[in-house]
């Protein structure tokens, strides 16, 4: 009965993939890591394109209509930029290299005291394609990972922070709320320099505004501090010391494994599977060690974000993208385009299938709810 | 005295340590390991290896912290110091390097504790990270030098008056380029194009490398780093006795960790003192 | 259910206990208001019965406090989060989320409880306090009386058995004051739910108090009555209650109608009698003129078609709603917030046109939140400023502030004193210049009877001494006491400009409560009539 007289802009509604909900954040971001890792496993750069463009899609159909859901074109304008600074850098410092030759340039070789490195040259095709194909690759995983950002609001994916990490999400999510407030404050105490004689604009107002609203802020941090031990932060059940000494000496031993391992990995004549399992068996008893730590708190969620089947194919297909491409590298089918010389870039029809298969949230993923943003009331513009 | 809005005592220490020392492996392997190491063979991988590993292991440090001894004091002063230095960040714009929240961290790790600093350095980073929607590869990797800063500025010893201000600009001056040239170590083995004398070549002896590397940073980023560098230092000329006035006010006035005291016979007194 | 058993707490920084020897019970289900001035101790009083003190602030506690048997000794707040909630004086500071469900939600997550039970609670909250259709809303878009119910939403929903609100009226304009208090008095009355509260004006809280807490400060005994007992002997009362005993009504009326039952006599002795206002000096300049003013916010009108004139030696009270445009005007007289259209002229200049280095010597606005001027770290370093501000000789504002608040120390820190004491040194910075025009934004939020007093004699003095004051206030017996002239504004536009007597009088919701009692004789304060009943002969005096 509840549920009839539930307004429309309440999504959090149960439900399986039909009906229009907000996916859990943490299935977007696993998503946005395997299209990421199927990315950095390629140079080719039709399948790099074909990456972009599915990510594209999937931010286009799936993207909700809030305000930092428009961050996908910010990521896309920092891809482009990415790969001319790549190419742009290339020119300068590596031109020269290679036969086909496109523009020639005078060049000049500095000094040795200055490293006698080789500035300018002849633009030729090779260089401009390997840096191009490079660019196009560290473009391709910023894009993937932008994707997970405009899909997955960050304030809900803190209230899927693991228990043992409660506290510092708390303190980021208290972050993120004050940052308007003091952006209102500035301004409010900037302009009141005015009151004072003092100029309101530039550097010295803005320098004279930063101390006042630095206190402001301070004190209201501890008004914060106060209601929040008032209605009840921090209550956890009672365990035993010893328990908590176990679980931190476990946590301990696992980052001296971790310590370990990585010294093995690092110096010569040491087994690497051996170095690896050290390293991969220290995370997994540290990482268990702070999940046992959290699950001694009492904290309930209210409304949590459902895990169900949709999130599960999002899921599994980041993994099956990543996991298509990383089989692809061992096989032995060329994800990579040679430029030595140059040569034509090719489309194996698996990697195509790979990205396909990380396109397909955009269909298997709920569709997002409408929701209705309250117009400003007179009451909230200053009196 | 300085408080410590978050103590560390000897585990957390060791903990902090620990992520120390496998974060100078995570960042300057391509300085460090030996010639015919593991990672050297697969140069390739090893960014996404420690990648990887890196926030897991900062999640267990951070989890090792939190462990019962952040009340909300300090989570609340957390909070809103990483807004503060959140709204600060966009201000750069990205140009080269004019980033204003180095000072808010020094300062603030100075006046509230290394604990409290290392803390600071992370969040502050993640929350602007996501006030920016900025979140890529590279942020647990800035996450983790931030929090050695906050951190170094914490354990700075005790001086007061000018002698301070002086010892905190020497130090935000190193740190500031210190954070610039670790974060060039990140993505230093990714510069496959670059001429040889800049870029990393697995096969290089040690003094090749680091000798590459230094170019390689002196050339692309003092044009970030010492713009970073000197803001900072002019801020905490300017600012920084207001400032950890302030800082050192409202931890007085917050009472971190008052300690208290029980009689087992009426009347009872209980006697807490900050 | 509340017992405080010979509890003396002390702060750390101090050597006199704040509250001494103080035993006081408390029962279930009744709605106290806890009195005094500022500083007295209210605070602490209130801190002390969540745990607050000494968890949290530090300090030496002796004595037992306990909460339906639990002792704040053996729990911290935390423990005692399912038993008592809080409602802080800021109800913005407290909010930990930032949409009104987490918010809601967020005390039961910190409790434990399971999801079915949050969510049945949610809803139930909603609808009591009238929220649900700003459920998803941004906690940052709702107005101030929506923000403090969401507060005590946030406060109900882990059922406590005690609720303490700490001045919960002070930001809020009359109407949604009484919103307010009838959702305390119902949550009393239907839900049983004990209420503490703290409250400055006592005139809007008084008739519904089942028991009242005065507390006189500097470690005096706390005295505990019925309201009609406690207000006989209370050092700061309500206008009803000081012409009840001026007048010497028995029993001591509180709400306006039993005064109105009492007053036949009153009225009869001051048949022929006038109040004495305030005369306007000769020599009356013209300072303001404002001709068809408009200010928008983007697409929001805040202010359409103001036109008034504004002379010196007058005091003008600007009133109206939350929202209804006053602090806008008053922003447009000093060149802040957008261009208006229309005329305003400021001494014959617009405005926007002087710089910030000649605005102090034409008009000193002090805003609503007095503490965004303080820049120093003590009170001695800000008076310097502003003398160099104001282009006058040294210790100038010094020995203003001496006169207005001689007992604030020249070490103290600015964010250290006092609401009334910050707003006297504001008050003194915007004055250093003299300038002709002063403007007050929402003085009276968190001042006590007192300092509301001696700002009133310091704004008289300044009206006869030639200066023209705009207070822009709620704060209807203020307006009595002092404003000759009053102008109430509604979505922006004047609904109407003349004398205090005629505007106030002509609407329930901004008539003082003596001109309320007395009516329909026009008399506005307690003074007025004191005054007329002291000067009274047999023949009477005419007009």
């Amino acid at each position: 009965m509840l549920g009839s007289l539930r307004p429309a802009s309440s999504f959090r509604e149960a439900g399986g993939v039909g009906s229009p909900r907000l996916l859990h954040p943490g299935a977007w971001w696993a998503w946005a890591i395997g299209c990421a890792v199927a990315a950095s496993r390629t140079s080719n750069p039709l399948l790099l394109m074909l990456l972009v463009v599915a990510s594209s899609v999937v931010v286009h159909c799936r993207r909700p209509d809030a305000p930092w859901s428009g961050s996908f074109r910010l990521f896309l304008r920092m891809g482009l930029a990415i790969i001319i600074v790549r190419v742009v850098l290339q020119v300068a410092f590596v031109a020269g290299q290679g036969n086909t030759v496109l523009m020639p340039m005078p060049g000049i070789v500095l000094p040795t005291w200055l490293a006698g490195i080789r500035l300018g040259g002849d633009i030729t095709a090779e260089a401009m394609l390997t840096a191009l194909y490079d660019g196009m690759r560290l473009a391709a995983i910023i894009i993937c990972l932008g994707a997970a950002n405009a899909l997955a609001s960050p304030s809900r994916l803190l209230k899927s922070v693991p228990a043992a990490l409660y506290e510092l999400g708390v303190s980021v999510v208290i972050a993120l709320t004050f940052v308007p407030q003091l952006a209102a404050d500035i301004e409010r105490v900037q302009a009141a320099r005015r009151l004072r004689g003092r100029p309101a604009r530039g550097i010295r107002a803005l320098a004279g505004a930063a101390m006042p609203v630095l206190e402001g802020a301070l004190e209201r941090s501890i008004a914060l501090a106060a209601a929040m031990d008032s209605r009840g932060y921090g209550r956890s059940g009672h365990v035993p010391l010893s328990h908590r000494r176990a679980i931190s000496t476990a946590l301990l031993i696992g980052l001296v494994a971790v310590c370990l391992g990585t010294f093995g990995l690092l110096s010569a004549g040491i087994a690497s599977w051996l170095s690896l399992t050290t390293v991969v068996l220290g995370s997994v008893t540290g990482i268990g060690a702070a999940w046992v730590a959290g699950r001694r708190q009492i904290r309930t969620s209210y409304r949590p974000d459902p895990w169900h089947m949709a999130e599960w194919c999002v899921l599994a297909s980041g993994i099956l993208a990543a996991g298509v491409f990383v089989a692809c590298d061992m096989v032995g089918v060329t994800l990579s385009t040679a430029t030595y010389p140059p040569e034509w870039p090719t489309l194996p029809l698996i990697a195509v299938a790979g990205i396909v298969v990380a396109a397909s949230p955009a269909w298997t993923a709920p569709p997002t709810p409408v929701s209705r943003r309250s117009a400003p009331t007179p009451e909230s513009v200053p009196a | 005295m300085t408080t410590q809005a978050i103590p560390l005592g000897p585990r957390s220490l060791l903990a902090v340590g620990l992520l120390t020392i496998v974060g100078i492996a995570a960042f300057a392997w391509p300085l460090i390991a030996a010639p015919h190491s593991t990672v050297l063979a697969h140069a390739s991988d090893a960014p996404l290896l420690f990648a990887v590993l890196m926030p897991l292991l900062l999640v267990v440090v951070l989890a090792q912290l939190a462990d019962g001894d952040m009340d909300a004091k300090s989570i609340a002063m957390l909070g809103v110091l990483a807004a503060v230095i959140s709204a600060l960040r966009p201000l750069g714009a990205g140009v080269a390097g004019i980033e204003p929240i180095w000072a808010v961290l020094i300062l603030g790790g100075r006046a509230l504790g290394p604990g409290f600093g290392f803390s600071l350095g992370a969040v502050s980073l993640f929350s602007s990270a996501l006030v920016t929607g900025g979140v890529g590869p590279w942020l647990p990797f800035q996450m983790i030098a931030a929090a050695w800063v906050g951190l170094g500025a914490g354990l700075l010893p005790e001086l007061r008056g000018r002698r301070e201000i002086a010892m905190l600009t020497g130090y935000a001056a190193l740190s500031c380029l210190a954070y610039g040239f670790v974060m060039n170590l990140w993505f230093w083995p990714f510069t496959a194009g670059l001429p040889e004398q800049l870029s990393f070549s697995p096969g290089a002896g040690h003094l090749d490398n680091l000798s590459s590397w230094l170019r390689f940073c002196t050339v692309t980023s003092l044009g970030y780093d010492l713009p970073r560098a000197t803001l900072t230092v002019a801020t905490i000329l300017v600012a920084g006795r207001p400032m950890l006035s302030a800082f050192r006010r409202i931890a007085r006035r917050a009472a971190f960790q008052p300690r208290t005291n029980f009689d087992a016979e009426p009347p009872k007194e209980v006697v807490v003192s900050p | 259910m509340i017992i405080f058993d010979h509890v003396t707490i002390t702060y750390p920084e101090s050597i006199q206990p704040v509250l001494r020897d103080v035993s006081i019970t408390i029962p279930e289900g009744e709605l106290v208001l806890v009195v005094g001035r500022t500083g007295s101790g209210k605070t602490t009083l209130l801190r002390a019965i969540n745990g607050l003190v000494p968890h949290f602030t530090g300090g030496t506690m002796t004595g037992r406090v306990k909460i339906d048997g639990r002792a704040t000794s053996t729990h911290a707040p935390r423990d005692l989060a399912d038993l008592v909630g809080v409602v802080p004086q800021d109800p913005m500071s407290g909010f930990v989320t930032d949409t009104v469900e987490d918010e809601l939600a967020y005390g039961m997550e910190c409790l434990g409880l399971a999801p079915e039970v949050m969510r049945r609670r949610v809803e139930e909250t909603l609808d009591l306090l009238g929220l649900v259709h700003v459920r998803s809303a941004p906690l940052r878009s709702l107005s101030g009386g929506q923000r403090q119910r969401v507060a005590i939403g946030a406060a109900l929903t882990s059922h406590p058995k005690i609720l303490v609100l700490d001045e919960p009226t002070s930001a809020l304009d009359p109407g949604a004051a009484e919103d307010m208090l009838a959702v305390l008095h119902r949550l009393v009355h239907d839900l049983g739910v004990t209420v503490v509260m703290s409250e400055h004006r006592l005139e809007r809280v008084v008739q519904y108090a089942d028991l009242i807490v005065i507390v006189p400060g500097n470690g005096e005994q706390l005295q505990v009555g019925t309201p009609s007992d406690a207000m006989r002997v209370a050092p700061i009362a309500p206008p009803v209650v000081e012409l009840g005993r001026l007048a010497g009504w028995h029993p001591l009326p509180l709400t306006v109608r039993d005064a109105r039952r009492a007053a036949g006599p009153l009225r009869d002795l001051l048949v022929g009698h006038t109040p004495h206002l305030r005369p306007i000096s000769t020599g009356a300049r013209e300072l303001v003129s404002l001709q068809s003013a408009s200010v928008s916010y983007g697409s929001v009108r805040a202010l359409c078609d103001v036109s008034m004139t504004l002379n010196s030696g007058e005091v003008v009270a600007l009133m109206g709603r939350n929202g209804a445009g006053k602090s806008t005007l008053l922003q447009a007289l000093v060149g802040i917030g957008p261009a208006p259209s229309g005329t305003v002229r400021v001494i014959n200049k617009d405005p926007r046109g002087i710089s910030s280095r000649n605005l102090l010597a034409s008009v000193g606005l002090v805003p609503q939140e007095p503490a965004d001027l303080l820049e120093a770290t003590s009170v001695a370093e800000e008076c310097r400023a502003a003398d160099r501000d104001a282009n006058v000789d040294a210790g100038t504002t010094r020995a203003l502030l001496a006169l207005m608040a001689p007992e604030i120390d020249d070490r103290m820190h600015p964010r250290d004193l006092s609401e009334g004491q910050r707003l006297l040194l504001v008050l003194c910075l915007v004055l250093a210049a003299r300038p002709p025009l002063l403007l007050l934004d929402e003085p009276t939020r968190g001042l006590d009877y007192p300092t509301k007093a001696r700002l009133a004699r310091i704004l008289s003095d300044l009206a006869d001494a030639g200066h023209c004051i705009v207070l822009a206030t709620h704060d209807v017996e203020l307006v009595a006491e002092v404003a000759d002239r009053v102008v109430i504004l509604a979505e922006g536009e004047i609904v109407a400009d003349g004398p205090t007597s005629d505007v106030v009088l002509s609407s329930p919701m901004f008539a003082p409560q003596v001109a309320k009692i007395l009516s329909p004789q026009v008399w506005l304060t307690v003074d007025q009539v004191a005054t007329a009943l002291d000067s009274r002969d047999p023949i009477g005096a005419a007009g």
